[in-house]
């Protein structure tokens, strides 16, 4: 009966990390996400091609998975 | 006499020699009268105490939410007078749902007040801000809508607490004590997704626009019904109308209204609609499991499930669906990389269910529900 009120859940400090992938060679690079950035964006050069890279997918893991 | 003598001194030496035991039977009569006579006050006590913390905790919540919306509103929007007064009586708005008593055309009206209720709010705060940054708009929308529920869940678990303190009532305040971790992790979600929202993150249940984006992907967008956008592309023969919410704005569009007008209004006569949502999973389940099923995947208050149930029927068009378990913290904060590395594999569940279910020459329809925040197209 005497159940507590759990604390707001503590979670491991989350990471979220920005994929730019080459349109035409697949080259994925991985970055820490900036304001501004969303997926399908145009991104830096492809440091493979240089053709211009975009935004694949944007998300976050936690700080200890990344190690 | 002597037998006498020792049957009184056999009657002393049990009452010295038990002396314990009748206090233990005492206390254990005492405890039981007070458990029997008291117990359920003592009860309400400790819940009372305990909701009496919850509470604390969702104040503290839905004040941070509350200054979360001004200071976005202040230095990302550039208000141009403090927002504070607006922002408070934005707060205590009320959408008055309509009468359900007569239940014939009810979603036409709840679509009516609903949709009557978003104008006003993107209204309102197009006039608070000093830009019109689309995505900064649907931001501050949202973080006023998070903001909104925090407001109303305090209101309400309020609202109980002091009625059951009142009337002195047992069953509601254990009621209230019960349920009470259950709403602190709800709004503990909520308020965490302020902070993605700020950033403007994509959020778990964005993955359904994630995976629709990429076959949208450098074709022709057109604007098909409110903050949704459609394109028209090819698969293996089949051609694709594939629909999203206008991102990266914090939009969930109306996509009920879009399947209406491509199967009602445009003549398109589709052997299939896909669509592809995050959904809440139970607890247990893994994140980003992908499941698949029949039928309209979308939540909400229901006005879109009905008029896509309704198109799809009177088309006679089977529904489909792909879902990404989630839950719902992780539906409205930061995409998990689980979810996002779910995309991949629900684009081959994609191809497969469009090759299973349909031939070359038909046409599909491919909705990604969700909100797009940080996900364009
Ligand atoms: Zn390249």
């Amino acid at each position: 009966m005497m159940s507590s009120v759990p604390g707001a859940d503590r979670k491991s400090k989350l990471l979220v990390y920005t994929i730019e992938e080459c349109p035409v060679c697949g080259q994925k690079t991985k970055r820490a996400f900036t304001v501004g950035d969303y997926i399908t964006k145009e991104a830096s050069k492809c440091p493979k091609c240089s053709n211009t890279a975009r935004v694949s997918l944007v998300y976050a893991e936690s700080a200890k998975q990344s190690g | 006499m002597t037998s006498v003598m020792s049957i009184s001194a056999a009657v002393l030496q049990v009452t010295s020699g038990d002396l314990t035991t009748y206090l233990y039977i005492a206390f254990f009569g005492l405890l039981f009268v007070v458990q029997f006579a008291f117990g359920t006050r003592l009860q309400s006590y400790f819940a009372i105490n305990e909701i009496s913390r919850g509470l604390n905790k969702l104040r503290v919540m839905k004040d941070k939410a509350r200054k979360d919306a001004i200071d976005y509103l202040v230095n990302v929007g550039k208000a141009q007078a403090d927002p504070t007064q607006r922002v408070d009586q934005f707060l205590d708005y009320v959408t008055i749902m309509p009468v359900d008593i007569d239940p014939s055309g009810l979603v036409g009206k709840i679509d009516h007040v609903v949709t009557t209720n978003n104008d006003r709010v993107r209204a309102e705060v197009g006039s608070l801000l000093n830009q019109n940054n689309p995505v900064t708009v649907s931001i501050s929308e949202n973080l006023l809508e998070v903001a909104t529920s925090l407001n109303q869940i305090h209101k309400i678990v309020r609202h109980f607490y002091l009625l059951g303190k009142k009337t002195n009532s047992y069953f509601t305040l254990v009621q209230l004590q019960m349920l009470m971790p259950m709403i602190i992790q709800e709004a503990d979600a909520l308020l965490n997704a302020t902070d993605s929202f700020r950033m403007g993150e994509p959020v778990g249940d964005g993955i359904g626009p994630v995976v629709v984006s990429r076959f949208m992907a450098g074709k022709e967008k057109r604007v098909i019904a409110k903050d949704t956008v459609m394109a028209i592309t090819e698969y293996k023969g089949r051609k694709l109308y594939v629909l999203k919410a206008d991102g990266p704005m914090a939009y969930v569009g109306q996509p009920g209204v879009a399947i209406q007008k491509i199967v009602s209004e445009m003549g398109v006569k589709p052997s299939a609609i896909v669509m592809i949502d995050a959904a809440l999973k139970l607890e247990g389940e893994k994140t980003g499991e992908i499941a698949e099923g029949v039928g309209a995947a979308i939540g909400g208050i229901g006005v879109e499930k009905f008029q896509i149930e309704e198109a799809a029927t009177k088309a006679k068009v089977p529904l489909y669906a792909i879902l990404v378990k989630q839950s719902i913290l992780e539906a409205i904060t930061v995409m998990r990389k689980e979810i996002a590395e779910a995309a991949d594999k629900v684009a081959e569940v994609l191809n497969r269910v469009i090759e299973e279910k349909t031939k070359e020459g038909d046409e599909v329809v491919v909705a990604g529900i969700g909100n797009t925040l940080g996900v364009a197209q």
